[in-house]
């Protein structure tokens, strides 16, 4: 009894053996790479992991297109993937791919990959160039462009016909137009809508400075938020709100409160991304609305915002052919570009494409993107690849709320500025 | 005979040995790595780097709206904590009485208290909405206001909402700690002091309140600590706006790490929250206990 045991064992322990090699033998061939999205709205899982696309979806189709790459692929909240990603890089693990809005932290750590090393060139070559320079720190390319969206002015038309005004493009016309709908309405539907929250409170910044000559950088590069102009771009903001043309609390309600007011008809103007016809469809409110450049204030130009977000690779030394990763890095890019692909999850999103070659498709599905796309050539973008923009945004942020609740916005600003270049 | 005995003493640690675990990795190895994190310098990215001594401290006690925030916690801890555990006591006073749906009453109490905190706060940030809000819109159709109220018009009602909402969810917690030590007065103290003449507020001061002592003090401290502690109210409500005027440590230690990536100085005023608690409930706890022993 017992000798048949032990030869049972010792076969068994044969067998295992033989499996444990097979095992590795195939890991050896495969590349597995690490891949976090982030999520977008409810279609995102089912596009990459569910059945979104045409019955299949991202990660099957790719490993069947792409036999030897196995993708490990997680998609995961914008509330979480700051976390999730800090995390990963604090116990070593950092994933291969990273789809997310900031790169410059990453970058200036040395933890990124330069977009040459994996970026095939015909790819490379397709991305708009005005979207690839955004993400240059120190000559180097560290990130390319996922999708854009551009921010608009939308209006109701059904109460500018009611009240009987026009679009304003200036701010003096702004003024004009808030206090007519206030007279009209008596009160009962907020002409302006203003976000100065934690969530956004640097499109706000961006909105009235950059409409005042102003802006977060000066003309070579350098902070310059306490300068002149953006200290009266603010304070007009703020004369919006001390006049009761706006919503009556900045500091805590987010554009998306903004949004549900606007498509309940209690907002008659919002900057809002080019999403926002969806988002009003979603909430059920049919609302008659157009878009308008953002007003500027007299003898300005006026400046759309607009707002990127990024893919990028981060270095693995531990892994043994390089090449072999940074080749399927780059396969990785250019599946996911494939018009053939890319073009539904723009539009599935509701964003803006970043790359030449799907405007085409999208531009023949649905004729408004095109003057989205003209927007998008003169928009401005926020200073992403300077090391100090996190501090940046949220020190604009809190200059706002405490100038909203008293304080001096020269002062604040000045303080910022300090801080920033000592 | 003697492994016997051996075996027997080791028992009780055998039985503790899993609560003994779960502590051990989930409390304390945490706190140690947040010690450690607190005098390291940490980047923007969170790459952990060298021994930064005391400088994340003095970041962190520098930072201009520190002074804010431990005055709003002060007062947080403070309303939240006195104000639940005075009304919470009444209220158990009220619910100890005999009465018809005593036992409904009981239950809808506990609803608050049963409900995420989360839920709790938005659906108070819906009541109190300027635009939509159920409490404009009952005044309003009652005919009690003529126009809406904007309920939260400064960022000082704001704060007074939060807290409001803070004590209305944790009175329940305190009346049925309460109402768990008034169950277990004998009848018969009450009969007794009545047949002697005394009065309602007599028999409160010297029956009720020294026998309900041991749960009160209970609910007091874990009440310090859950209240401290406590992150979805303000957040739901506020997120701290406008500019850090309605933080609390807890939420303002949050947005310090992951919307500032201040992660240095995040650890470090966790680390200082800790020691204040530690310190608060150190000192109850010593004052209480002592009184229940002299009165032993």
């Amino acid at each position: 009894m017992k000798k048949l045991t032990s030869v049972l064992l010792s076969a068994a322990m044969v067998m295992s053996m033989g499996m444990g090699t097979a095992v590795t033998a195939s890991a050896e061939e495969d590349i597995t790479l690490d891949v976090i999205i982030c999520q977008y709205g409810p279609n995102t899982n089912e596009w990459f992991l569910g059945s979104g696309m045409d019955g299949t979806n991202f990660v099957d189709k790719f490993e069947a297109e792409n036999p030897g790459i196995k993708l490990n692929l997680d998609v995961v909240s914008w509330n979480d993937v700051y976390t999730e990603v800090d995390t990963r890089l604090a116990n070593n693990n950092a994933p291969d791919i990273l789809n997310i809005d900031v790169f410059a932290n990453y970058a200036n750590e040395g933890l990124l990959l330069p977009v040459s090393d994996y970026c095939p060139e015909e790819l490379y070559d397709d991305f708009f160039p005005s979207f690839i320079d955004q993400s240059v720190i120190d000559g180097t390319v560290w990130a390319v462009p996922d999708l854009a969206s551009a921010r608009a002015l939308y209006y109701n038309v059904d109460i500018f016909e009611e009240v009987g005004i026009e679009v304003p493009t200036t701010w003096a016309e702004l003024e004009d137009a808030c206090q007519a709908i206030i007279d009209f309405y008596d009160g009962e539907i907020y002409p302006w809508g203003i976000d100065m929250t934690t969530d956004e409170g640097q499109a706000a910044f961006a909105y009235y400075t950059w409409g005042n000559g102003g802006g977060f950088v000066d003309e070579n590069g350098e902070w310059a938020v306490n300068s002149e102009e953006n200290a009266e771009a603010i304070n007009f903001a703020l004369s919006l709100v001390d006049n009761g043309f706006t919503n009556p609390n900045p500091a805590t309600q987010t554009r998306y409160d903004l949004q549900d007011m606007f498509a309940a008809g209690k907002l008659a103007m919002v900057i809002a991304p080019n999403s926002l016809p969806t988002y009003v469809a979603d909430k059920g409110g049919e609302i008659n609305m157009a878009t308008a450049g953002i007003p500027a204030n007299e003898g300005k130009t006026s400046s759309s915002v607009g707002v990127m977000d990024r893919v990028m690779a981060f270095k693995d030394d531990s892994a043994p052919d390089q090449d072999a990763r940074n080749e399927a890095i780059g396969k990785f890019l250019t599946f996911f570009y494939d018009p053939e692909n890319y073009v539904g999850w723009v539009s599935m999103e509701g964003f803006l494409p970043a790359v030449y070659s799907a405007v085409e498709s999208l531009v023949a599905a649905d004729p408004s993107f095109g003057a989205w796309l003209n927007v998008l050539d003169s928009c401005q973008f926020y200073p992403t690849a300077k090391a100090e923009w996190d501090q940046v945004k949220q020190g604009v942020i809190a200059a706002e709320q405490n100038a909203l609740t008293g304080a001096d916005i020269q002062e604040e600003l000045d303080a910022l500025q300090t801080q920033l270049v000592g | 005979m003697n492994s016997k005995k051996r075996k027997r003493s080791l028992e009780p640690y055998l039985w503790l040995l899993p609560s003994i675990l779960l502590i051990g990795i989930f409390v304390v190895f945490p706190i140690i790595i947040v010690f450690r994190l607190s005098f390291s310098e940490i980047s923007k990215a969170g790459i952990v780097g060298g021994f930064a001594g005391l400088d994340n401290y003095k970041e962190a006690v520098s930072l201009p709206a520190f002074p804010t925030v431990m005055k709003n916690t002060f007062w947080w801890v403070l309303s939240v904590v006195g104000l639940s555990t005075l009304l919470g006591f009444i209220a158990a006073l009220l619910l100890n009485q005999k009465f018809k749906g005593r036992k409904i009453a009981r239950s809808i109490l506990i609803f608050p208290w049963a409900t995420s905190l989360v839920i709790q706060a938005s659906v108070w940030n819906y009541i109190i909405k300027y635009e939509y809000g159920s409490l404009n819109n009952v005044l309003l159709n009652l005919g009690i206001i003529r126009q809406a109220v904007n309920w939260r018009s400064s960022y000082q009602i704001e704060f007074v909402w939060e807290c409001a909402v803070g004590i209305f969810v944790t009175i329940p917690f305190v009346t049925f700690c309460v109402l768990s030590g008034l169950q277990s007065i004998d009848e018969a103290l009450y009969e007794s002091a009545t047949v002697d003449g005394a009065g309602f507020w007599h028999k409160l001061f010297s029956i009720t309140l020294p026998l309900v002592r041991p749960s009160l003090s209970v609910s007091t401290v874990l009440n310090i600590i859950y209240v401290f502690n406590s992150f979805p109210i303000v957040y739901t409500m506020t997120k701290g706006a406008p500019a850090n005027k309605t933080d609390t440590m807890i939420t303002f230690l949050y947005m310090l790490n992951f919307y500032d990536r201040k992660k240095g100085p995040a650890n470090a005023l966790s680390v200082i929250g800790f020691l204040i608690l530690c310190f608060c409930a150190g000192i109850y706890m010593i004052t209480v206990m002592r009184k229940e022993e002299e009165t032993l």
